[in-house]
Order: C-alpha cells, then structure tokens, then sequence
C-alpha cells in the first residue's frame, strides 16, 4: 500500500505539465538521434546528457528516462531497416527484423517491435515498482563490506563472464579501473595519476570517455574499414499495421521476452543480450511456423525485442536501489545523476523520494508516449535512416565535440575526447569491449571507498568479506559463475556465429 | 574459433602496451604518499592491484597472441584487409583542427570545417555544398545551446559582429 501512495505522488510529479512536456522532449529527441545509424542507446544519451542540464534534476533524470526509451525504440527501428544494430541487445532484431522487411513485411516487424517494447517496458516497470521498495530493504542493511562484494561480481560479470574473450574483456575493465584512478583520491585528497596536468584532478568526465569510445571510436573505425560497404534501406510498404495472424503469433513471445528480460537485467550481469539470445531460441523452439525462422518470422523479432526493453527496465533496478550501473548505458544514467551530486542507492529512496518515484512514474508515462508518437512518426524516423553517410558522422562529430567542450570549455577535452577515440578505434578493431571500461571507470572509485571503509570498520582485518554473511554469499556467487560458465559460453559462442563482426555495447 | 597460423603484430602490440601500462601505474603509485588515517589501507593499494591486475591482462593476450592468436575473435577479416588510411588521417586532422581553432575561432567556425572534414574524409566530393550545410548546422547549434539551454560556447571573432 505504501508503495502505491509513493507511486502515487510520484505520479503527480512526472504529470505537471513541464515533466510531461520534457518526458516528451527526451522521448523525441532519444529516438531522432537513437535512429541514426551506428549510434547506440549510450552514445546517444552521453550526447543528450548536456542537453538536460539546464533543468531541475527531477525533469532532467525524467527527460533523461524518455531519452532512453526513444533511444532503444530508435535502435530497434535502424536495426530492422538498416541491419546495422547499435549495441549487441539488438543483433536479433537486426538478424530477423531485417529479414522480415526484405520480404515487405517491415510495417509489421516495426509494429511488433513497439508494441512489444511497450509491453515489455510497462509490465518491467510494475515490477521494477513493487520489488524496489524490497530491495531497498535489503540494501539498507548492506555496509561498506556487503557493497564491495556486490561491486566485485558486477566487475566479474560485466568483463570475465560476459562477452566473446574473459582475457579481453578484464583488460577493457582494468583500462576503466586505471581511468577511474586518475584524480584526487576520495579519502586522503592526494591526487593520483595526474600527471602533473592541472585538468586531470578532477578525473576524466564519463561523457568524455563515453562519447570518444563510441562516437570517434566510431567514425575513425567506419572511416577506415566500412566506408566501401554501402547500406541498403529496407523500405516501409504497406501498412505499418499488424494483422490478426500477427497478433497472435506475437502476444505470447512478447511476455515470454518479458519473464526472461526483466530477471537478467535485474541481476548485475550486465546488458540484454543473453536474454535477447534466449528469447530467440525459446520462440524458435515453440513456433508453429519453425520454417519461417532465418527468413523473417515475427516471433523472432516479438519476444528478443520485449527481452531486451524488459532488461533495459530490469537494469534500473540495481542502479536505483544500489547504486550500481552493469551496462555502459547505465554507467551514463549514473554520470546523469551524479552531475546533480546525487548517489543513486537506497538512501536515495529515503531524502529524495520525489525525485525517484517521479522517475519510476514518468517511465510509465514514457512508455505510452513512445507507442503514440513513434508508430504514426515512423516515416520521419525512416527518413533520417537515408542522410547520406559523410553528413552523418560530420553531425555526429560536431555534437560530440560541442559534449566534450562544453564540460567546462576547454581544450583540453577535446585532445582527451580525441586519444579515447583512437582507444575505441583500437578497441573496435580488436573486438576489446567498451562496456567494461565505462562501468570500470565509474564503479572503481565506488570500489575502493567502500573497500577502505570495511577495512576501517575491521580495523585491517580482511577476513571481514568473508565472515559477513551477505557479502560472503556473493563472494561465493562471483566465485560461481566464474567457474560455471557454461551457459554464457555457448550464447557466446552463438554471437560468433550468428553475426561475425564485433558489435559494442 | 578460425585458428590463423601468422602472427598479428597488432595483437603483440596491444598486449606489450597493456604490460606496459599496467607497469607504469604500479611505478607510478610508489610515487604517491602513503598515508593510511582511519582506514588502514592507504591510496597505494588499489592503484597497485590495478596497474598488476592490468599487467597479468597483457601477459594473457600476449600469450594468445604467440600461441595461435587471439581467442575467439569475429572473422571479418575482409572489412580489415584493405584500411583506408588517409580516412583516418583526414577524420584525425579534423579533431585536431577543431580542438586548435575552437578558442579564438569560435564554436560556429571550427564546427563547419569539422563537417567539411569529416564529410571530405567519409568521400563526400562537394566541399562547397558541405561548407553551406556545416556552417548552417553549427549557427543553429551555437544558438541553440548558448541561448536556449545556457551553455557558454566560445564566439569567437563572429562575436564581435
């Protein structure tokens, strides 16, 4: 009950007339930039982040969350029309999506995909509104010890288990660690591995890291190997509508992807893929119509799509209660807060009630402007899909810039923005994930503050992660799913397969 | 898993530097104060455990590298057989002019040689055309961003007109 009243005001908060206009704003502005092709849901929310930042932080992290919906909505869109996912979540909409628009069907496939996402997003966010206020309760118990374990499997997860190669993906992490060094350290103020350069105490700026890795990454990478290859737009005939054999072939993928998405979103296992793979092999298995599967059937492009929004929702639940981002487009919604001073966690649930079910409520909001505004607008998205590539990454390259400089106009970023970029290039080029390095950066500070104040509490003693029950249940998880792996390697091995060129996340 | 009988010389590197690295921040750290307070461990620790974690990293991938590459690697190796080098000049030059020019420029001018640039560098063949859109896009942003949402961005010389 109480969690609905909390609802409730949160409610009257993401409906004043501002919060819905901004929730609007961001829905639009997410899925104008999210189409683009080659940009992802993180890119185009680290390019967006200094758009919100003349507004209060309630309306910007509610601007904020609207982006990110539009973003995923636009992902999907370019995936289906282009088969150029932005992020690995959406290489089997990419794969089936694209496949179903070869063959005319893309009015459907787009229809599946954001009702689906609706769905999906709704149904996550109820759950993500009735289990919060119980995780919270279980989070305000944790210590210093207890969140330094559960940091420690979500740097487990999100570089060793996750992911093509263990070896590479704790090498993007340890890269994000190191970055994360740089700066005053947060205990004793000294500065570490500045050197010497004034601009570097205060660490480097995560919509720095984020827009190099991803947007000059990006271009540098599509510049010097991709340019050849021309992009072929599947066209949108007919009705964008689906017929009655379509819905029911697509209700039940749609809470199958679901029930998978928001559990592996939910646990710091970072990112949507494996439930997007699942959803896949699940519908594949139960279709009537197996022999339309690797030619477009809609049941593959439903249920991977709901998985990936349901996990996409299922993300903010560590985030919010804990604090703790597991995808790289989470590490940028955490940035987003802390640009307000604010540490998402269980306290925030407590001193800024207002601000977080006002976040919780404008999702719900976020999700029905998403299917009024995206299905009837699917034209203006389309024809953005068709701006020749020069001008493409020309634009992209003048936001990115403006992001970097605009921190605190200097020149400074922009080198930094630029020796990233050559970093993502590399790191695109050998097939080194991303996603480790943002979350490495961000987490690794958190990592170390809760370590040295555990020690402080046990007086040195380091037998203290493992003699606290919770924190030595997780412990004893990490331990797990390093030795257990089984399930990510075949999905992993699946990935190798199915697509055959790195895609970051 | 596509075993690749030569040696890449990018991977060896890419392992070198990460050993590299990672050695660089363990010397470093012993530079750094050690002061340990109330929470008995001190800066040094996790800089230490990072530069180390960093290194072993390195030694893996350069381990793989000499014993049959990289594991698990996607196989375009089309995409990679033929790199377009001057892109990557030109895309690079572009930053680097944008990053000398934005300061006494101005935003609008450095942004409409970036488009120019970029747009050269991705093969656009009409410098003209793109100078026109560059330069109409970067007005709108620099109003856009200074007037609407109170960003401070360099005018530049433009700004005394």
């Amino acid at each position: 009950m109480e969690t609905f009243y909390a609802l409730l005001s949160g409610f009257s908060v993401a409906l004043t007339l501002q919060n819905l206009l901004l929730g609007f704003v961001g829905v639009t502005l997410g899925t104008a930039v999210g189409v683009l092709p080659g940009v992802g849901p993180a890119l185009t929310m680290a390019l967006l982040l200094p758009a919100t930042a003349s507004v209060d932080p309630t309306g910007a992290l509610i601007m904020f969350a609207g982006i990110y919906y539009g973003a995923m909505f636009g992902g999907s869109t370019t995936s289906i029309l282009l088969n150029t996912p932005g992020e690995s979540s959406t290489i089997v909409t990419a794969m089936e999506g694209n496949l179903m628009a070869k063959r005319g069907r893309a009015g459907a496939a787009l229809a599946t995909s954001a009702i689906g996402s609706f769905v999906a997003g709704t149904i996550a966010t109820v759950l993500l509104t009735f289990a919060a206020p119980f995780v919270v309760d279980v989070a305000l118990k944790f210590g210093p010890t207890e969140y330094f374990a559960v940091m420690v499997l979500a740097f487990t997860t999100v570089s060793a288990v996750l992911g093509a190669s263990p070896a590479r993906g704790m090498a993007s992490l340890f890269l994000g660690l190191t970055i994360g060094l740089i700066g005053l350290d947060s205990q004793t103020g000294q500065a570490r591995f500045t050197l010497g350069i004034p601009e570097l105490l205060d660490g480097l700026d995560v919509v720095v890291v984020a827009v190099g890795l991803f947007a000059v990454g990006e271009t540098l990478y599509v510049a010097t190997f991709l340019n050849r290859n021309a992009d072929t737009i599947e066209q949108v005939k007919g009705s964008i509508w689906m017929d009655r054999a379509d819905w029911k072939r697509s209700w039940k993928p749609w809470l199958r992807g679901t029930a998978l998405g928001f559990p592996f979103g939910c646990i710091p296992a970072g990112g949507a893929e494996i439930p997007t793979f699942l959803s896949y092999g699940i519908e594949k298995k139960l279709t009537r119509h197996p022999e339309e599967f690797g030619k477009g059937a809609i049941e593959g492009v439903a249920g991977p799509e709901a998985a990936n929004n349901a996990s996409a929702s299922g993300t903010l639940m560590p985030l919010l209660t804990l604090g703790l981002p597991t995808t790289a487009t989470a590490a940028i919604i955490l940035a987003a807060f802390q640009q307000y001073g604010l540490q998402p966690g269980p306290l925030l649930f407590d001193t800024q009630p207002e601000l977080v079910w006002g976040l919780i409520a404008s999702m719900y909001v976020g999700n029905v402007i998403l299917l009024l505004l995206n299905l009837p607008l699917v034209g203006v998205w389309v024809k953005l899909l068709s701006i020749p590539r020069p001008l493409l990454y020309a634009g992209i390259l003048i936001f990115a810039t403006l992001g970097a400089y605009g921190l605190r106009n200097s020149w400074f970023d922009l080198a930094l923005l630029y020796g990233i970029g050559v970093m993502g290039f590399l790191m695109r080029r050998y097939d080194i994930p991303v996603a480790p390095v943002l979350v490495g950066m961000i987490l690794g500070p958190l990592a170390e503050q809760q370590f040295r104040r555990a020690l402080a509490i046990s007086q040195g003693e380091l037998s203290i992660f493992v003699t606290q029950p919770i924190s030595a249940t997780v412990l004893a998880i990490t331990a797990l799913v390093v030795i257990v792996p089984p399930i990510w390697r075949r999905v992993a091995r699946m990935r190798a397969a199915a697509i055959g060129h790195p895609i970051h996340n | 898993m596509n075993a690749r009988m030569k040696l890449n010389p990018g991977e060896l590197l890419i392992s070198l530097a990460l050993i590299a690295l990672g050695s660089f921040v363990v010397v470093d750290t012993s530079a750094i104060t050690e002061t340990q307070g109330y929470g008995q461990v001190g800066p040094r620790l996790f800089p230490y455990l990072i530069g180390a974690g960093m290194s072993v990293c390195g030694a893996w991938l350069g381990w793989q590298a000499i014993s049959g590459g990289w594991r698990n690697m996607p196989s375009d190796e089309g995409d990679h057989s033929s790199p377009d080098w001057p892109a990557f000049a030109i895309v690079s030059a572009a930053i680097v002019l944008h990053m000398v020019l934005i300061g006494w420029a101005g935003f609008i001018i450095a942004s409409a040689l970036l488009f120019t640039l970029i747009a050269r560098a991705f093969g656009s063949r009409r410098s003209g055309r793109d100078l026109a859109i560059g330069a109409v896009l970067s007005t709108a942003v620099f109003f856009l961003f200074t007037y609407g949402l109170s960003m401070s961005l360099p005018a530049g010389f433009l700004g005394g007109v």
